[in-house]
């Protein structure tokens, strides 16, 4: 059983609605949260359950309407626009569904992005190493737009991972992959992540991937339906392993 | 559903989805359109103007120096329309005034047939045309400023000396006949003024008996045709009268009312040709507007195309609706844009009349301004098809991109497509990335779209630049310097080359009375305000033993001054034969001729060597020199023959040869100072006076009526270029909504967004700046070369346009960096998952 101090994100009675009266949407409604540091955490849901915005909001993306995010113990909620700014790229990584890679920027800029925005000197052998084990060696100079699918989305998990956040936030990662690719990827960023030690929480449908994660939550209407261990068969998850540490 | 119904209201759909891109777009069809129009109409309604001003002098050309046959052949010419012979007979001898004794007759006006007098000869308001011996006629001012009451039947005495020689007459004329009254400003003095006076023929007639007259014609003529002919024709057929009546020195004695005949007929060639670049100029820079909002939504447009084709629309159906969406948007934007470019000009055009009503120096010229109030024919059916029609177009032109772009690669090829001009496949990059990369990156990405904005901001500078270059070359303080060189005011000395009958009045006679001694410049200084008092280079006469046809036609008197060594570069800048060099032509006494025309009209060539008398008061200097140069300066004030300074003090000359002065005094005393000058300069008949303040107002005068439509258009463009310019900015950037969302989540904070958008911005100010300072200067020079051609708005002297490039580069800078604060500070407010997800 971890500590209470491990914890890295916590939500307090976290809420987002949008519009009023009759038209009144609880996207996330009176969520409590904890998440501790190193923890896969998968969020699962059917659409409109929730899942994207809460994520949004672990993320620093996007406000609660009440309720608080804290952060390492930081509430976010109440930070200005450039400390947000900073947090987001010092302490998380975000993977979206649709990459959302700079399409003027090749791979390796693509890559070393939120550090040069923090202005934090480059670890170049760390970059190098993220590259060489997320497969885009070759690729280093390639624009986004000459890249496939799980090219790209390995591009972001390496983007997501460089500035050595403490948390990942993956919002379907594999979404827009064939499974195949799709299973690639996601054993990647597992394998990243625990290799840097960093905390994992993505958002998914497929039920494989949930149950790769050391706890999956389920989201209902706003709310949490569950929260428990994922029991993913020990063949599976070793399976996984060795494929990522090829 | 029909199909033609799904296709337009799929294009409605998309124009509501894409709000902020349809805004856009239809704010730059607006302004382009309304641009196009109020230039249009601003053009119309200035010619409309100027032809109705025209009509004040509706003469095609004047003939001077005719022979009285010449003057019979001539009223019987057939290409002859109407001929009115005016004869100078006298100059007028009342103190400083400045005026001559004129007969004036309309030899044939077939234009009016019931009519005695046209147009060609000034309506009077009151009485007749003298035509007994004794008679007079002219402006009650005119009467008024010698001191007589305006009134037919009155009596007045005049004093003048026929053909400007031979002895003072004076005699006692009856007022036959009144013009409508000319009310001049107070404070422009009667030397200033070119008065004239009508008298009879029998009073010519009179004096041409007795031998003491010799009839120097000139007319006036219209020649048949301005309605059919072109400029160049026009000028074709008055010359080839002149050369029909064999006028001599047709050069010198055909002077072409160019004003007038270049707004009755129809435009020539090459002002076609100029007026075509300009329109081509705002047409291209109107399509480049709307291009670049059509290609920097491009990305969106394909892959949206590439959706639509997937789901089995045809390349036509694709075609249809998005000519539909340029439809939809250019019905709402073109009449708009045509009502708002035609009400501005409609209603800021009366400003220019009453602008240049303030101008006007004389009640003629106001009442004609009064007159026109409300009377300019603003509308024009073409010009407003024109621009329709020229906005359309370019409306389809832009659309083609899109739907060329989704046609040449596959549905799912299109739905992916990403914006890239090139074909790309790697981008050597940098090892690190900083918010300076990231602009370049951007700029680069797509060098033809970074082509297409600069190129649209620039051409609406290019406009705005072109224009001003001929605006700050109109000057009315050029105008006003041609009489005052340098300072604020100028005293001259009115002297007379050779009169035989008062010799006291040549320069010769009055350089011994010494007038500009030290005594009286010390008396000029003293004046509280004046701040020093200058000699201009002074001059000497002239005359020459030999046959010379240049003497000869300045009665064997010619003035000459020198040039110093810091004139130099300025002679040289516009040496048109021979050589300077200083050394030697004070070493070999060398002489440069001023005036091509001169020189090319009596024959002179480099190398002609002239034995002189040179008049030093009452000492004959002999000096011999030869022409070794000529050169034509206009900024310089010199006679004719100029030497060196150098040669010039060798002479020794014994009086002071000074014939000008120049003050300088402090503006804040100005009025006091000419109070005091007008007194001085009024106890000795051979000064006048010029004084800046009148000068200038000359100047304005004689600029006003063309120059303020000029700047009405220029604000216009100014005004309307600015917002589009604006509009483009604000498109290249709410078109990356999303790019820059991203970017914002992974890190950017919202000061390297506005530190990022402001790079882009610096580039395109600066490429703005770019184009807009070398094509725009380059158009303007041409355009400037052009007005001076035809003497538009008096045009002499090329200025460059300082100020307004000054104050593009301030509003450009200032504009982007307001922009760029303006769209971040709205962007912050704007929810960042929104911008992600954003389409538009």
């Amino acid at each position: 059983m971890k500590k209470q101090s491990d914890i890295i994100l916590e939500t307090q009675d976290l809420c987002k609605y949008y519009g009023a009266g009759d038209n009144l949407v609880k996207a996330v409604d009176h969520i409590d949260l904890q998440i501790r540091q190193g923890e896969f955490v998968s969020i699962v849901g059917k659409s409109g359950s929730g899942k994207s915005t809460l994520l949004h909001m672990l993320g620093a993306l996007d406000n609660p309407t009440s309720g608080k995010v804290f952060l390492d113990g930081e509430n976010i909620a109440s930070l200005k626009t450039d400390n947000l700014s900073k947090i987001r790229r010092r302490k998380i990584g975000f993977i979206f569904q649709a990459y959302n890679l700079i399409p003027s920027l090749n791979v390796w800029e693509n890559i070393v992005l939120p550090l040069g925005l923090d202005g934090k000197p480059l670890d170049e052998a760390f970059i190098e190493d993220i590259v060489e084990t997320l497969g885009l060696t070759e690729k280093k100079r390639s624009l986004p737009n000459t890249l496939s699918g799980g090219q790209q989305q390995r591009c972001a998990i390496a983007r997501a991972i460089a500035a050595k956040p403490s948390i990942i936030l993956a919002d379907e990662p594999t979404g827009n992959l064939d499974t195949k690719t799709g299973d690639e990827v996601m054993a990647l960023l597992k394998a990243s992540a625990k290799k840097y030690g960093q905390t994992l929480v993505v958002i998914t449908h497929n039920e494989e991937i949930a149950q790769m994660a050391d706890r999956t939550i389920m989201l209902a209407d706003g709310q949490i339906l569950s929260d428990g261990k994922s029991s993913p068969t020990s063949n599976e998850a070793e399976e996984v392993d060795d494929h990522a540490e090829i | 559903m029909r199909k033609s119904n799904t296709v337009f209201h799929l294009a409605l759909q998309r124009l509501r989805y894409h709000r902020s891109r349809t805004l856009l777009t239809g704010i730059a069809i607006l302004l382009t359109t309304m641009l196009l129009m109020a230039i249009g109409t601003v053009a119309v309604a200035m010619l409309d103007m100027n032809r109705q001003m025209a009509f004040d002098s509706d003469y095609h050309a004047i003939f001077k120096n005719l022979t009285p046959d010449q003057s019979t052949v001539l009223s019987h010419h057939i290409q002859v329309e109407a001929l009115s012979t005016t004869e100078k007979f006298a100059d007028i001898q009342n103190g400083k005034m400045n005026g001559a004794l004129i007969y004036q007759e309309s030899v044939r006006d077939n234009r009016y047939a019931d009519r005695e007098e046209g147009p060609m000869a000034p309506q009077l308001e009151s009485g007749h045309y003298p035509e007994a011996e004794d008679e007079i006629c002219s402006s009650p001012t005119f009467f008024r400023r010698i001191g007589t009451e305006p009134a037919v039947g009155g009596k007045v005495t005049l004093s003048f000396r026929v053909d400007g020689k031979g002895e003072i007459q004076t005699k006692e004329f009856t007022i036959s006949g009144l013009f409508p009254d000319m009310e001049i400003d107070e404070g422009i003095d009667d030397s200033r003024i070119m008065w004239s006076a009508h008298v009879s023929k029998a009073l010519l007639t009179g004096y041409k008996e007795k031998g003491l007259y010799q009839p120097e014609l000139s007319v006036y003529l219209r020649v048949y045709g301005e309605e059919d002919l072109t400029y160049d024709e026009m000028e074709d057929r008055i010359n080839a009268v002149a050369a029909d009546i064999g006028l001599a020195q047709p050069e010198e004695n055909v002077i072409l009312n160019k004003q007038y005949i270049f707004f009755v007929t129809d435009p020539d060639t090459e002002t076609m040709m100029i007026a075509g670049v300009i329109c081509l100029i705002v047409i291209l820079f109107s399509a480049l507007v709307i291009y670049s909002i059509y290609y920097v939504g491009v990305i969106t447009d394909v892959q949206e195309i590439g959706k639509l084709r997937a789901l089995g629309a045809s390349g036509r159906q694709i075609a249809g609706m998005l000519y539909c969406q340029g439809a939809i948007v250019s019905a709402f934007a073109i009449p708009t844009g045509l009502l708002i470019g035609f009400l501005l000009t409609w209603f800021l055009f009366p400003l220019v009349l009453y602008a240049y009503r303030a101008s006007t120096l004389t009640s003629i010229a106001r009442d004609a301004a009064d007159a026109l109030f409300g009377q300019i024919h603003m509308f024009s059916l073409p010009v407003l098809l024109t621009v329709a029609a020229a906005v359309a177009v370019t409306v389809c032109l832009s659309l083609l991109k899109p739907i060329r772009m989704a046609r040449r690669i596959s549905p799912v090829e299109a739905i992916r497509y990403q914006e890239n001009s090139t074909d790309k496949k790697t981008r050597k990059g940098h090892r690190q990335v900083k918010v300076f990369t990231l602009t370049f990156a951007n700029l680069t990405r797509n060098k033809r779209r970074t082509a297409v904005t600069i190129l649209t901001m620039g051409l609406s500078c290019v406009l705005f630049i072109c224009v001003s270059s001929v605006l700050s070359s109109v000057s009315a303080e050029d105008m006003a310097r041609r009489n005052i060189e340098k300072g604020d005011f100028r005293i001259s000395l009115k002297y007379n080359n050779h009169d035989a009958e008062y010799p006291e009045n040549n320069l010769d006679s009055l350089v011994q009375k010494n007038y500009f001694n030290d005594t009286f410049l010390a008396q000029l200084t003293s004046i509280e305000g004046v701040e020093f008092v200058e000699r201009r280079y002074g001059r000497i006469l002239s005359s020459t033993e030999i046959e010379s046809a240049l003497y000869d036609a300045c009665e064997n008197r010619l003035s000459l001054s020198y040039f110093t060594r810091d004139d130099v570069p300025e002679l040289n800048a516009n040496l048109k034969q021979g050589s300077i060099d200083y050394d030697r032509m004070t070493a070999n006494r060398e002489l440069l001729f001023t005036h091509e025309y001169t020189f090319n009209q009596y024959g002179l060539s480099i190398g002609d060597v002239f034995p002189l008398t040179l008049y030093d008061g009452d000492r004959k200097i002999p000096f011999t020199a030869s022409l070794t140069a000529l050169s034509e300066s206009e900024s310089i004030d010199l006679p004719f023959l100029i030497m060196t300074e150098d040669t010039w003090n060798e002479l020794g000359l014994s009086y002071d040869p000074t014939t000008d002065i120049y003050l300088y005094v402090k503006e804040a005393q100005y009025d006091s100072v000419k109070e005091a000058l007008t007194e001085i300069v009024a106890k000795n008949e051979y000064f006048t006076l010029y004084s800046m303040d009148v000068e200038m107002r000359f100047g304005r005068a004689q600029v006003g009526l063309t120059i303020y439509p000029v700047y009405l258009l220029l604000a216009l463009i100014a005004v309307i270029g600015f917002i589009n310019l604006i509009n483009t900015m604000i498109t290249s950037i709410v078109t990356r909504k999303k790019e820059l969302g991203i970017l914002q989540a992974i890190g950017l904070s919202d000061r390297q967004l506005v530190r990022m958008l402001s790079g882009e911005g610096l580039v395109f100010t600066a490429g703005t700046l770019l184009i807009s300072l070398t094509l725009g200067n380059l158009c303007g020079y041409l355009f400037f070369l052009w007005a001076k051609e035809y003497q538009f708005m008096s045009i002499s002297r090329y200025h460059y346009p300082l100020w307004e490039s000054v104050g593009l580069v301030l509003v450009l800078l200032g504009g982007q960096f307001l922009i760029t604060r303006l769209i971040s500070k709205k962007m912050e407010k704007e929810n960042l998952i929104d911008r992600i997800r954003d389409n538009a």
